[in-house]
């Protein structure tokens, strides 16, 4: 079986799996609003994929955009008593200001001068809804109900399944969109940035405008998750906007493995998953999370499926002869 | 207003020189081995909770800020050795998610040694009055403060300057691979330059604390800003870290006067300006780090 098939049958199997969370998740004491939690971050996780795996820009601000999403939903619906999928486009537009706001500053800078400035100008935002407390409750944060759905005359309640199965759809159409996106001539020229950003500049190609974009659409996917993360818990907190929080977007991608277009998943899955039990042993999850960090970067910083894949790839480079060809592939290719 | 003026200005120009050391430490560590250092802030706090354990078994004030500093470099070191290690040459995104990380487990043990909640940590009954300084009067802790952290920063300087590590240390910012050829081990090299950003941040630490209180995440609250300053400041300049420190202090206080609820995002919209008109920061150097 190539790689591509085991890769194409292990996708549908998981799909599939996933479509049954909510009957097999009791069975082994896992929430289905934690699952969704999973779906939801793994989202998340596949924004600073974008950003970090494929154009090699250390995004460590993600959460701005996450939490702006989910202020932008939650205000929405406290304020105006906006609709469900009202609130969720509401949060995207706010989480996609956000980025047309700051973009243009981080642009200036690349390397970890841009990891700076991805974390100082999410602060902002962590200051604004920190300190103006009349309108975003501060440091409290905001409850708000989930609004009912209206659709041709019957009104329904989104309980925790329902929320799931949306999540779900939700989920797959953003994981199927980045799968076109990074396989599209606009993800081979961010690739092309994350390998040599002056090269393709002397191609000609105004790698600036390429990143932004990129930022864009990296803020519209960790709205659409702050959005429905939102609504999901029902409440929207300052920390949603925290530091802290991108910087646990970033280990999901990094556990599950940068560059691929499943690592988000399999990373936000242990993690989420691992939160879940450690924290019910020991308060002291922090401990466990920080050190899963410290050995994510010295360990396996492919993460678990870019490890997986990479020896994956070294067997089959073995077993059917292709290592001549693959010699061949690197003389081709200069260096 | 202006009466308030004056005092708050002192303040803002103490909080500068809070910023300024703690930006000085990060900027070391950057610009020699290009790791950046996230847990910059938990050697704050640690530097804090270990001057409270001495002072509260009995040692002086005075001990403490010299013996705290000198073993929380001591940690650091062992850090620098194990972990920060096996990064350099690496891309300096892992360095900041491995000291993320650090400063996680950091906070909790000391949450789980200390308590979640603050310490009280007051200074030594010597420096708890006010001063007169002819045009104002002034707490004299503050004022001890302000020498303290200008002593600290002119001895950094006259160390970089006038000693010969200090110019094989600025010799390796520049080419650490000639600095090597040179006989020069860039290993040990290496090892001391982090041990004196974090000595930096453990004076910091130990004043801080006094100061500004002492909880688990005390410390990280001046990370942010430090990196703020190193940014405006420019990368790859030491001087640039200490007039952005200045810089964002007297921004920061002076917004705490005038528009309270703006205090902390006074130094973004500073740092978004230096980055519009001069990307590079005030003093920084093209082309370093992008």
């Amino acid at each position: 079986m190539s790689l591509q098939r085991l890769g194409l049958v292990a996708s549908l199997a998981v799909a599939v799996l996933l479509l049954f969370a909510p009957q097999i998740g009791p069975l082994i004491h896992l929430d289905t609003s934690i699952v969704s939690e999973v779906l939801l971050f793994a989202i998340a996780a596949m924004s600073v994929n974008l950003l970090l795996g494929y154009t090699g820009l250390p995004a460590f601000g993600n959460a701005a955009f996450f939490g702006l999403g989910s202020y932008g939903a939650g205000l929405s619906i406290h304020y105006f008593n906006a609709g469900f999928f009202l609130a969720i486009v509401i949060g995207i537009a706010a989480a996609l200001l956000g980025a047309l706001l700051i973009g243009p500053f981080l642009l200036r800078r690349r390397g970890i001068y841009f990891g700076l400035l991805t974390i100082a100008f999410g602060q902002v935002f962590y200051f604004i809804a920190y300190r103006m407390t009349n309108i975003t409750g501060g440091e409290d944060g905001m409850n708000f109900p989930r609004p009912l759905v209206h659709l041709g005359g019957t009104t329904i309640k989104i309980d925790d399944v329902i929320f799931y199965y949306l999540s779900y759809v939700v989920f797959f159409i953003a994981l199927i969109a980045f799968w076109y996106l990074v396989r599209s001539p606009f993800g081979h020229t961010l690739i092309a940035i994350k390998q040599n950003e002056v090269r393709v500049r002397y191609l000609g190609l105004n790698s600036d405008r390429f990143i932004f974009v990129a930022l864009i659409v990296a803020a519209l996917y960790a709205g659409l998750a702050g959005a429905l993360y939102g609504l999901l818990i029902m409440f929207t907190f300052p920390l949603a906007l925290d530091w802290h929080q991108s910087g646990d977007f970033v280990l999901m991608l990094i556990l599950g493995g940068q560059g691929s277009v499943w690592g988000p998943l399999v990373g936000a899955l242990i993690y989420v998953v691992g939160k879940d039990i450690i924290s019910t042993i020991t308060p002291a999850w922090q401990i466990f999370l920080g050190g899963l960090f410290i050995a994510c970067v010295l360990g396996f910083p492919k993460g678990l499926l870019g490890t997986t894949i990479s020896a994956l790839l070294a067997r089959e480079r073995e077993s059917d002869d292709s290592a001549e060809a693959a010699a061949a592939l690197e003389i081709s290719v200069p260096r | 207003m202006l009466e308030h003026l004056l005092p708050q200005l002192f303040n803002g120009l103490i909080l500068g020189a809070f910023y300024a050391v703690v930006a000085l430490g990060l900027s070391l560590i950057m610009n020699l081995t290009g790791t950046i250092n996230m847990a910059h802030g938990s050697f704050l706090t640690l530097a804090g909770y270990l001057a409270f354990a001495l002072v509260t078994r009995g040692t002086s004030f005075w001990f403490a800020l010299l013996v705290a500093p000198l073993l929380t470099v001591a940690v650091g070191i062992i850090v620098e050795r194990t972990l920060m290690r096996p990064l350099y040459g690496r891309e300096p995104f892992y360095s900041l998610l491995l000291t993320f990380g650090l400063s996680l487990v950091a906070e909790e043990v000391y949450r789980l040694i200390w308590g979640a909640n603050g310490v009280p940590f007051s200074p030594p009954p010597s420096l708890a009055g006010t001063a007169q300084l002819g045009f104002m009067t002034f707490p004299s802790y503050r004022l001890f403060i302000a020498l303290a952290l200008i002593v600290v920063i002119v001895a950094l300087t006259l160390f970089l300057t006038h000693t010969r590590f200090g110019l094989r240390l600025r010799a390796a910012v520049l080419d650490s691979e000639m600095i090597a050829a040179l006989g020069t081990n860039t290993q040990i090299l290496y090892m001391i330059n982090f041990g004196i950003g974090i000595l930096l941040a453990g004076i910091a630490g130990v004043l801080a604390a006094g100061l500004l209180g002492l909880s688990p995440t005390s410390g990280n609250a001046l990370l942010m800003p430090a990196f703020v300053c190193v940014i405006i400041g420019g990368m790859g300049s030491l001087f640039g870290s200490i007039a952005g420190g200045v810089l964002v202090g007297v921004a920061i206080s002076l917004t705490t006067l005038y528009i309270p609820a703006a205090s902390e995002v006074a130094m973004y919209i500073l740092m978004a300006i230096v980055l519009l008109v001069r990307p590079r920061g005030l003093f920084g150097e093209e082309g370093i780090f992008g």
